[in-house]
């Protein structure tokens, strides 16, 4: 499989203004295959919590986030492919 | 926008109605639907939460008081009957895709129905609703698919002394009002929803209806 293959996910745009993003709990794990729309990881703001689909379908090579790490929106968390 | 009111309910059985109601709204099923309700007493954690915002476990538990872990975002509350909750299950619009913004909009809501109330409840720089430094809502929500859930609880005739058992929001310092309390009588149950299902209303289509100003 070329590297090239694999597209990365990065943490969308969900607040303008809640600072850092916890993620809380990945619903996928690697290796897992996923459709395009499916919650992969839930993550939270100071009073939200937020389900972030898949923006692809494909399998989950890599996570690169762990739980209870900060991220930030265009971060890597993920990669498909 | 559609009212779901469930009257007095379990907090897991509400849960369940904003999950299904969730699913219907991703599907295309039903309309933007905000569920009022109040709950029987439970103490629930959002998901960040530790347990140690439960500052007396044995209170609750003499009480037979249960403590549920959620999955809304922010910390720990109490719920129980003449708290008035509102769950709005609302599709936030492509280009309104804000949390932040959509928590705004909560708040300004519940401000304007507690000041019709008779209320002088305020925002202020931390999350919630304030009447005169003491906290009477409390926020907490979830996203699916931009379809939000959870939501806020409104103190309005509950017994507020409870708040004494845990530091509501993890927030040590705060005292907790009520519409009760500001009022010195309590306030009819029926004419709070409706005036939450106007703000609501107002807010809301204010800012993400057909002429969306914000």
């Amino acid at each position: 499989m070329k590297r090239s293959d694999t597209r990365k996910i990065h943490l969308p745009v969900i607040s303008g203004r809640e600072g850092d993003i916890i993620i809380t709990r990945w619903i996928v794990r690697e290796g897992d295959s996923v459709r395009m729309g499916d919650d992969l990881v839930e993550v939270s703001t100071d009073k939200a919590t937020f389900d972030v689909p898949s923006p692809a379908e494909g399998r989950i090579v890599s996570i690169r986030k762990r739980e209870g790490e900060a991220a930030r929106t265009g971060d890597i968390i993920a990669e498909i492919i | 926008m559609r009212i779901a009111e469930l009257g007095i309910v379990d907090y897991l059985n509400a849960l369940d109605f904003q999950k299904k109601t969730v699913e219907d709204r991703i599907a295309g099923r039903t309309e933007d639907t905000l569920i009022l309700c109040e709950h029987r007493p439970v103490v629930t954690l959002g998901r960040t939460s530790g347990n140690k915002d439960l500052l007396d476990p044995a209170f609750f538990q003499k009480k037979g008081v249960k403590v549920l872990r959620t999955s809304r975002g922010g910390l720990i509350t109490y719920h129980s009957p003449g708290q008035l909750m509102a769950y709005p299950v609302f599709l936030l619009p492509e280009n309104s895709r804000d949390v932040s913004l959509f928590i705004d909009l909560i708040e300004k809501s519940v401000v304007r129905a507690l000041r019709r109330m008779g209320v002088d409840a305020r925002r202020s720089g931390r999350r919630g609703v304030w009447v005169s430094g003491k906290k009477i809502a409390f926020t907490g929500v979830a996203f699916r698919r931009w379809v939000s859930y959870h939501g806020v609880c409104v103190n309005v005739n509950n017994d507020i002394s409870a708040f004494g058992k845990i530091n509501p929001c993890g927030e040590p310092d705060i005292e907790v009002t009520s519409v009760r309390a500001e009022l010195g009588r309590p306030f009819d149950m029926r004419e709070a929803r409706a005036l939450a299902a106007e703000a609501f209303e107002t807010v809301f289509s204010a800012c993400y209806g057909a002429k969306a100003v914000c």
